[in-house]
């Protein structure tokens, strides 16, 4: 009995700082343990059934919606895609929102942090948890995007960057999960809060870029100079004896959409679409929906004509050809969706920039807050 | 290096709270010590500090010669914390709970394989070995906290209530491993409301009271006082008879269903008296204190100070 309190086989465990080996193993510890802990139950495969059945239902939908046969399944592939953002979504908060702050309610916090774990390896860790089981969603619609692929138009480009994306921004959810169940006190509290802030990126971005463009107006002043009477020859199509008319001015407003476009940037959506290269058919027009996003909001960069003239007296003393050649009443054609696209800036790097500082930020957060020994603690919080 | 717990002039407050307000004790390794206290004295708070959870705000604290504050992995390498709390990883067994402990001591895999083996069998817990520990009773559930503080075989140990929830068996199960292991050279402090138990158990006791450790001289105080010793003899009025002869006023005698008790002050006197009463003639069959040592300098330190002064 005595060897089995004193055992050689042991020994003295590690003292002093731990090697990068000794520190990867002890992150994978808790990555395993907090798998197996929070994800290996029946609930969870159960949800995972769910929304495969919901990917199978929506992609069946979808290819009879797009018409994929004919036009290929880049409609599919993107729609499939924002479904696995939008239930990643729902589901990520749940699983890592109260990964730390549910184990200090449980007794099990205080446990690990007097072992030679650190708070670095255990918030670490329980972010590539949760990362790995909202990844498990995205490995499940697998088969459902390569389907979408195998009819067609779909280029690698497309499915190698909205994939690397959406995987990126799943992360990011997994993040500010953790990272606000190591800051917030109460579990359910921190899940709330998490589920408020990716419904602030998802929806609150529209809602605020809608209402401030809306709200800031500007004025556009259009000038109109008619012709009162003119001579038309009919064998040189010309005009002669040209009188002109006083210019007319009016006013109107319009809203100034291009001074929030970077709004619509934070937007998860939208990093994910703009991200993936645009691909355009042979009028101009995006072939799946990741495309048309990326039109609408590089569309809101361009800030709108504030004065326009319009001058029928010049045009018709001068001929038409000093325009376009063309005649008169026939519109120029304006830019195709393409070249909106490829005229705007690129604002999906900037989106992700902003997710991946705040997931970095709300884990680091974390990480100060679970620190031990603790200097200061939060009102009605304890230790263990 | 100094071995052991050294803490001095600790003090430690929760917003306007003063947990701990002046802590000072000294634990040497192969000891066990006693940590006792009524509920809210700072106990759990002093194990926090102790166990590199919680920094104090002044004071200094030394485990096995390094500071928690500055140096909490030094220290967590050698230090064993058995919390108040009861928690465990739900969905892992017991066997995989002191594994996965162990690993986080940086232990190998098969060497954290071989310590889970000894610690359940140290513990008794071979037959929910490979049960999830969600199952466990309470009782159960602190026997496998036990283990998972020893997990790295520390050399200091903290143990928190370890005997809550344990039954009889149970308890001298834990009081003979911390005796055994106080004899193989580990430092021990344990804290419990159970003094009768402690007094078996430790070599030594530190008093928290409203944050700060008794002090030497209030521990002498203590300790002199008067206490009731329980006497019983066979022939009971035979016993009344004679204390009334010997001069011990009816007023401190009382009887209860165990005995007749009576207050001496301390044992030289209680020797003296029952040397009186052998001389009587009177059957003794038992005589002793009626409350351990722990418990009655426990209850002295505790008593509010303005009733003594009246009385004395």
């Amino acid at each position: 009995m005595t060897a089995a309190t004193n055992t050689p086989t042991n020994g003295a465990p590690a003292e002093g700082a731990a090697s990068f080996a000794d520190w990867m193993s002890g992150l994978w510890l808790i990555v395993t343990l907090e798998l197996r802990q929070r994800v290996r139950g029946k609930a969870w495969y159960v949800l995972l059934g769910i929304f495969v059945l919901l990917v199978a239902l929506v992609t069946t939908l979808l290819w009879y919606a797009t018409a994929a046969e004919y036009v290929g399944g880049g409609g599919v592939f993107s729609m499939i895609v924002f479904f696995v953002l939008l239930l990643g979504t729902l589901v990520s908060p749940a699983l890592s929102g109260n990964a730390v702050n549910g184990d200090r309610d449980a007794g099990t916090l205080a446990t690990t942090q007097v072992t030679l774990i650190s708070a670095g390896q255990l918030v670490l860790g329980k972010f590539v948890a949760a990362w790995i089981t909202s990844l498990a969603f995205l490995a499940a619609s697998v088969p459902f995007l390569i389907f979408a692929v195998s009819a067609g138009e779909v280029s690698a480009a497309t499915i190698g960057t909205s994939i690397l994306v959406l995987a990126i921004e799943l992360g990011v959810i997994a993040a500010i999960g953790v990272g606000l169940s190591g800051v917030v006190i109460r579990p359910l509290f921190s899940i709330v809060v998490t589920y408020l802030l990716v419904a602030a990126l998802s929806l609150g971005t529209l809602i605020a870029f809608g209402l401030l463009g809306a709200a800031t107006k500007a004025t556009v002043t259009s000038t109109f100079t008619p012709v009162l009477s003119s001579d038309f020859d009919p064998e040189t199509g010309e005009q002669s004896n040209v009188v002109c008319g006083v210019p007319e001015t009016t006013t109107y407003e319009t809203p100034r959409f291009d001074y929030y476009w970077w709004i619509l940037a934070a937007n998860p959506y939208v990093v994910v679409a703009d991200a993936s290269p645009g691909v355009f058919d042979e009028n101009g027009s995006p072939s799946d929906s990741f495309g048309w996003i990326a039109v609408s909001v590089r569309q809101a960069q361009t800030p709108p004509e504030l004065a326009t003239e319009y001058d029928a007296c010049d045009e018709a003393a001068n001929g038409y050809d000093s325009y376009s050649g063309e005649y008169p009443g026939m519109q120029v054609p304006g830019p195709t969706q393409q070249e909106i696209y490829d005229g705007a800036l690129p604002s999906w790097f900037v989106g992700l920039a902003i997710h991946v500082a705040l997931a970095v930020g709300a884990l680091l957060w974390a990480w100060r807050r679970t620190i031990t020994p603790a200097r200061r603690l939060a009102a009605g919080s304890r230790i263990a | 290096m100094q071995l052991g717990i050294q803490v001095s002039g600790v003090s430690r407050a929760f917003g306007s709270v003063q947990a701990v307000a002046d802590a000072t004790l000294s634990i040497p390794p192969g000891s066990v010590t006693a940590l006792i206290g009524p509920n809210g004295s700072g106990k759990t708070t002093l194990m926090l500090m102790l166990a590199t959870l919680l920094a104090p705000d002044a004071g200094t604290i030394t485990v096995n010669g390094h500071d928690p504050a500055t140096q909490p992995q030094l220290v967590r390498a050698s230090m064993g914390w058995m919390p108040d709390v009861l928690g465990s990883w739900p969905t892992l067994t017991v066997r995989a709970a002191l594994e996965t402990t162990g690993r986080m001591y940086r232990l190998s895999r098969p060497a954290a394989a071989a310590r889970a083996e000894e610690l359940i069998a140290l513990t008794g817990l071979e037959e929910l070995a490979d049960r999830p520990s969600r199952v466990l009773s309470r009782g159960q559930k602190q026997r496998l906290s036990l283990a998972r503080a020893l997990v790295h075989s520390p050399s200091v140990l903290l143990l928190d209530e370890p005997a809550s929830g344990l039954d009889p068996a149970a308890r001298i199960n834990l009081r003979e491993l911390v005796r055994r292991l106080a004899g193989e050279g580990t430092a021990v402090l344990v804290s419990s409301h159970v003094l009768a138990e402690l007094d078996e158990m430790a070599d030594a006791a530190v008093y928290l009271t409203k944050g700060r450790t008794a002090s030497p001289e209030a521990l002498a105080r203590a300790g002199a006082s008067s206490r009731a010793w329980r006497i019983r003899s066979l022939d009971a009025p035979a016993l009344a008879a004679a204390l009334t002869t010997i001069g011990v006023s009816p007023g401190i005698t009382s009887v209860d269903k165990l005995g007749t008790l009576v207050q001496v002050t301390g044992e030289v006197a209680a020797a003296e008296l029952l040397g009186r009463l052998i001389r009587a003639d009177v059957p003794v069959c038992d005589f002793g204190p009626a409350v351990g040592n722990l418990e009655h300098t426990f209850l002295d330190l505790n008593r509010p100070t303005s009733t003594t002064e009246i009385a004395s």
